[in-house]
């Protein structure tokens, strides 16, 4: 049983966007519901409205376009697990994306909802962090684009903004020379939620030396976070184990972590260390 | 209608449906409403996967889905699977069934039957995509559907059944593997290709060469109740609807320690809709104890229905019935309380200090040992030669142990509902454990004679010892007088959390000493146990843990002192292993300790100190439940076997130690851990079962018994037992039980005593119809002697040959010659309770730099005496290591400084999901209990005893470090891998 609203299924994206500014900001688009429906329910968000935008077609289906690949926001966790495309050009997303709760929830769960919900220890923000996705945000003013390491604010925070709905990720078809790694820490195997979670892309030249490196890091900030410090340390620089060592501990250094039911700050930010580490010295060896 | 109804169309299992909804049902809501009543209710937040159904093919969680969702698509529930015609012919079989439901049922995967719709679902929806699945395909597809009954080992080979039975080939019946073990069987011969490829987790029963095969006990019969679980009949308590029925619903305490100062409930009395709101001021003010215990129940009676002071978050504050549960909610939140915020003390240390808040200051809670210092119950017990046996120590070792407070988590919550018959008898219709003890207890709280009251148990979904308590029933009762209506109360998964029971957690201080001959002489155990907000369960659960912590190794001097301490936390109580598996732990891990300091091997030096067969257990008579026991001697034993088939198995010498063996890649190291333990049966002097069997005319008979069925399957067993009796099949029995005016009393499903009290109570009233209907065919053929006949193959066979069927001696003696209805009752209780022993392997793996604990195998192997069916027997075997490496690894209830959990729902609190299982092996050696029904002992209590000092024991292995709380958290072992100190207790030498 859950709180009382009004439901409303709009037909296209142009009528849910209506829908979304008529109620705003007590309108909220409602997909899969894996979290909005257990918080309804818990009564932690009480919107009046609610809009229906799981069948809209204009947030399905994963394409490439002018060098990127796009993935509408209602992309499922399930579809993305399954899909070729990603398969070939972010097998790293997908490796977040095997772990994702179970096969109920991945039926549907979306992308949108998984990064709209702003948790610091979500699964799909640390890969698609190191692949430089954006989002793309639409209103009744049209389409705005933003870099997904802007849209993340804090803890249940984003910038996307009342009557706004995310309705795609995009980021750059990524290099040949480039290999990327995803790795959570939980207290059992896929379903509970992160201790921590890292995600690494690194681009390498043919001489091995280092031309672009990503490092993201969730459930150790209020929201997933970059390592620039650690990324920057490796530029210009074959991936040795000292460099890695270098830039695992600079990792460490840039979370910001909180003592919780999973696991102390101390915690996090000592295996942080050895995440990064680890992942780093996986994707030198992988990088042709 | 009103504005937020509205109409869809669907289809459902293939009929197009029109379903009038509200805007606010979830998709559950409504199927429930239009009696898809397979559809269960777990949890409301998507953790547990019993409300699974198949929209458009694709499994969903029903209560995440918005009713008006469903409009257009196509929904498909269990009750669509079966050709229910053809399953209820005239000889009810498995034909008709779907090869998933008969798969389900042969191979045992169905045990307390609530989640199986659920996974029936999921797997129909992975076959009908993948006819040729893996195993890991099939536990990741499982991977969103909560067992907590069978530790999904069954479940998964009924999948691989069904896959293979849907491909059309036809598999070799289910069946146990059975061989016999002499002293001289050569292992591993016996049991090469079972422990090195395990195998598939078919049951291994090994028996003496000397035990005489059996009928019908011994063989893995399916469940009596397979069929219709596997159907989703409606056979739960909520899976009912009555006319005019309300909805009850329970406001809890946001303190963890308060004063009602005032509580005004008119608004939510004014709404209309609701009929009843009832708070401290508006019921009688009965002390009680919630544990379904027996007559008298042990102190204190520290509990009232609703009362002005609560003691925990999540304490009960006021209860209201309305005509919806929306109605209900709304009122709920129309109650306002002003509370007086009382200081409160969440660890059981602190609150034995001076000073500490008083968690029960009022004053007509009697019996309270020292009411300042919140100690509840000061135990002490000893036997022994102090001095003596101190002197003849060698050695000396100290050292501390925890436990955490683990939730049950049955999959089915607390659901009750009440309701006046027309004869003006209260029934309540209840998922419990304990009929009987409700009945009684119930009966001064609602002022009504027990005459008046009938209690119910129809199938319950789980209960592990949560449903050994009164939790909704006075409540359920109380909203029935007050509104002369039924009324149906069921707990959120939150409440079960806050405000249902759990297991206590310990802190132990365990004394060792040994001679430098590997002899423990002396074994002293000083044990805190933190009962929390209520002392229910509180003194018998610490006196079992001491009993058995200090039997194991029954040292010749053993003291055991306890302070069983109150604190403002939501209240333990009894949950399977009761005590037994937290004392279990201290004990096993300071011997495996003890091992490693002085570089004995473990296995010896166990081997040398465990209690042998003939042996007098010597705290049994100090340290009964909660009262005085009964000497004890050990009549069999065979843990040895268990032992020494278990090393063969693991591999044991190979493994343990081998520094090549060990390492792993990236930090990785293996180990191998043991222990052993002994459980009880029954409550020796105390429990009592009874049974009734009645023929009918046909030659078929009905089994009447008080034994509560809580998914263990015991119905089954006891029909065995009385088959194997009475020479017909199991099926010939139709059992009834659990219902307080058509059965005899039992005193519940608890103690590990169904198989070893109940079944004997069903062999004697089995063995009085047996001698009457060999009287009767006495009577039919002329004979003056019945001396001498037979009972087999539906007939009674005279020494000379000839015979007589059942049916015809049925027909006789009710319609032509004598006529009387063949029919007995006999009642059993046991001075004895024996032990059933066993051994447990854990093989895991530590990754030192994270500290993450993987489990990759686990082996049990049992002595239970002679199994009754080793199917069932098996299967408790495997749902109980599922709740003990929970226990042992991740399971935790966690509060933040002002009493509030943190982690009250089933994703947070982490029980183990299918695909996240290690391997799972059952092993039984059989001995012959002399006291029990054809040598039986029990079973379902005995695998959560060892798991966690093994794994520690294991961890020990991997990585050098003694891990001495549990759980064994990621962050807990790397901690300790990190901590330069890895002994911090007293060693004396």
């Amino acid at each position: 049983m859950l709180p009382e609203f009004n439901l409303l299924t709009p037909q296209t994206l142009a009528e849910a966007l209506d829908m979304l500014a008529e109620s705003a900001p007590d309108a909220v688009p409602l997909a899969g519901g894996t979290n909005l429906i257990v918080d309804l329910r818990d009564r932690r968000q009480c919107p009046a409205v609610l809009v229906n935008v799981a069948e809209l077609a204009e947030l399905r289906g994963i394409r490439q376009e002018n060098g990127h690949v796009v993935m509408g926001g209602g992309t499922t966790i399930a579809e993305m697990l399954n899909d070729p495309l990603i398969a070939q050009h972010a097998p790293v997303l997908q490796d977040a994306a095997r772990i994702f709760a179970n096969p109920l929830v991945r039926h549907r769960a979306t992308v949108a909802g998984n990064l709209v919900y702003g948790s610091p220890a979500a699964n799909t923000p640390p890969p698609l962090l190191v692949l430089d996705a954006e989002v793309e945000l639409a209103s009744q003013a049209g389409v705005r684009r933003v870099p997904l390491d802007d849209f993340l604010v804090g803890v249940r925070e984003t910038a996307c903004r009342p009557a706004e709905l995310l309705t795609a990720v995009r980021w750059p078809t990524p290099a040949q020379h480039s290999a990327a790694a995803f790795r959570k820490v939980g207290l059992r195997k896929s379903d509970a939620i992160a201790v921590l979670n890292v995600a690494v892309r690194v681009t390498q030249r043919a001489d091995g030396v280092c031309e672009q490196t990503r490092i993201a890091l969730g459930s150790v900030a209020p929201r997933v976070i970059r390592a620039r410090a650690a990324e920057e340390s490796l530029l210009g620089q074959p991936l040795t184990e000292t460099a890695i060592a270098e830039a695992a501990r600079l990792a460490a250094e840039a979370t910001r972590c909180i003592s919780d039911i999973r696991g102390s700050a101390d915690y996090r930010r000592r295996v942080t260390e050895v995440l990064v580490r680890r992942l780093l010295t996986q994707v030198a060896g992988e990088v042709k | 209608m009103n504005q937020n109804s509205l109409s869809i169309t669907l289809t459902i299992n293939g009929t197009e449906k029109t379903l009038t909804v509200q805007r606010s049902d979830t998709l559950l809501d409504a199927l429930r409403r239009a009696s898809y009543f397979s559809v269960k209710f777990g949890c409301g937040t998507g953790d547990c996967g019993a409300c699974t159904v198949l929209l458009d093919g694709e499994p969903v969680r029903s209560c995440q889905i918005r009713a008006t969702e469903a409009a257009g698509r196509a929904v498909t529930t269990v009750e669509a699977l079966a050709d229910k015609e053809q399953v209820f012919l005239p000889s009810p079989g498995l034909a008709g069934l779907h090869p998933l439901q008969r798969a389900f049922i042969e191979t045992g995967a169905i045990q307390c039957g609530y989640c199986t719709p659920a996974q029936l679902l999921t797997a129909k929806a992975l076959l009908d995509r993948q006819p040729n699945p893996s195993e890991a395909e099939i536990r990741e597809a499982l991977g969103g559907v909560l067992c907590r009954c069978t530790g999904y080992v069954k479940i998964v080979q009924a999948v691989q059944r069904a896959a293979a039975l849907l491909r059309g080939e036809d598999p070799a019946p289910f069946a146990p593997i059975e061989a016999t073990l002499a002293p001289d069987t050569p292992l591993a011969e016996l049991l090469g290709e079972y422990s090195r490829v395990g195998a598939d987790g078919a049951p291994l029963i090994l028996s003496p060469p000397e035990m005489e095969h059996l009928n019908v006990v011994g063989q893995g019969e399916p469940k009596v109740d397979g069929v219709k679980l596997a159907l989703g009949q409606p056979a739960f308590t909520d899976d009912i609807q009555m006319e005019g029925m309300l909805y009850g619903a329970l406001l809890t305490s946001p303190h963890a320690h308060a004063r009602i100062k005032q509580i005004d409930a008119s608004q939510a009395r004014a709404l209309p809709g609701v009929h009843a709101v009832l708070t401290h001021r508006d019921i009688p003010r009965v002390k009680y104890a919630s544990g379904g215990q027996s007559y008298p129940q042990p102190p204190p009676f520290d509990q009232v229905c609703l009362d002005d002071t609560v003691r925990h978050v999540g304490d009960r504050v006021a209860v209201v019935a309305a005509e919806t549960p929306a109605l209900a909610q709304q009122a709920l939140r129309l109650i306002e309380v002003e509370y007086e915020v009382l200081p409160h003390v969440l660890d059981p240390q602190a609150a034995m200090q001076d000073g500490a808040p008083i968690v029960h200051d009022e004053p007509d809670t009697e019996g309270i040992y020292d009411r300042q210092r919140n100690i509840v119950h000061h135990i002490e017990a000893e036997g022994g030669d102090r001095e003596a046996q101190w002197a003849k120590a060698d050695y000396t070792f100290e050292q501390e142990y925890r436990t955490s407070q683990q939730q049950q988590a049955h999959i089915e919550p607390h659901v009750c509902i009440t309701y006046w018959d027309e004869d003006g008898r209260l029934v309540v219709r209840t998922s419990t454990q304990v009929p009987f003890h409700i009945r009684r207890m119930l009966a001064p709280l609602i002022g009504l004679p027990v005459k008046q009251i009938r209690v119910v148990k129809p199938r319950i979904g789980g209960g592990f010892g949560n449903k050994q308590e009164m939790i909704l029933e006075d409540l359920c009762a109380h909203l029935t007088i007050a509104t002369g209506r039924p009324v149906r109360m069921e707990y959120t998964r939150a409440q079960e959390f806050t405000s249902s029971r759990s297991r206590h957690p310990q802190i132990m201080r365990y004394k060792i000493g040994v001679t430098a001959e590997m002899e423990v002489v002396a074994t002293e155990l000083y044990l805190i146990g933190d009962t929390c907000a209520y002392g229910t369960h509180g003194l018998t659960v610490q006196m079992v843990g001491g009993q058995k912590g200090l039997t194991l190794y029954n040292a010749p001097y053993s003291k055991f002192v306890c302070d069983v301490v109150y604190t403002n936390k939501p209240t333990p109580g009894a949950f399977r292993g009761y005590g037994s598996m937290q004392c279990h732990f201290g004990i096993e891990m300071l011997m495996s300790e003890i091992a490693d300091r002085m570089g004995w091997d473990v296995i010896e030096f166990k081997r040398r100190n465990w209690i042998k067969q003939g042996e007098e257990l010597l705290l049994a008579k100090a340290l009964g439940e909660g009262r005085e026991g009964f000497q004890q001697i050990i009549r069999s034993n065979g843990l040895e076997d268990c032992v020494r088939v278990g090393l063969e198995a693991t591999d044991w010498y190979h493994k343990r130690g081998n520094e090549t063996w060990r390492q792993g890649e990236n930090g990785m190291r293996r180990g191998i851990g043991m222990s052993v333990m002994l459980h009880g049966s029954g409550i020796a002097g105390l429990d009592m079962a009874a049974a009734t069997i009645k023929m009918n005319d046909d030659g078929s008979f009905n089994l009447l018994v008080g034994a509560t069925d809580l998914g263990t399957g015991s119905d089954t067993i006891l029909a065995q037992i009385a088959a194997e009796v009475l020479g017909i099949p199991a099926t010939d029995l139709v059992v009834y039980s659990s219902d307080t005016d058509f059965t005899p009393f039992d005193k519940g499903a608890y103690a590990s005593s169904t198989t070893y009290i109940s079944g004997e109570a069903v062999r004697k009233a089995a063995l009085k119809v047996a001698a009457q209907i060999k009287d009767h065919a006495a009577t039919m053929l002329g004979s003056d002697t019945s001396e001498d006949m037979t009972l087999r193959d539906r007939q009674v066979f005279t020494p000379d040959g000839s015979s007589l069927t059942l049916e015809q001696v049925a027909l006789s003696s009710l319609h032509q010659q004598d006529q009387h209805q063949i029919i007995a009752s006999a009642s059993h209780i046991s001075y004895e309770c024996p032990p059933p022993f066993g051994a447990q392997f854990v093989e895991l793996a530590v990754d030192t730099e994270t500290g993450q604990v993987t489990v990759e195998r686990v082996l049990m192997v049992a002595d239970a005496g002679r199994v009754i069916n080793p199917i069932t027997a098996s299967g408790q075997v495997e749902g109980g290591l599922q709740q003990a490496i929970g226990f042992a690894h991740c399971e935790e209830m966690v509060y933040d400084e002002s009493g509030r959990l943190v982690n009250p729902r089933l994703g947070p609190y982490r029980v183990y999901r299918c695909h996240e299982m290690p391997h799972l092996e059952a092993i039984f050696v059989q001995t012959e209990e002399p006291t029990g029904p054809f040598g039986a002992k029990s079973i379902s209590e005995l695998p959560l005893d060892g798991i966690a000092p093994a794994m520690a024991d294991a961890i020990h292995d991997a990585t050098g470090v003694w891990i001495r709380e549990v759980p064994f958290t990621p962050e807990r072992v790397w901690r300790a891998l990190r901590s330069a100190d890895t002994y911090s207790g007293v060693w004396q030498i």
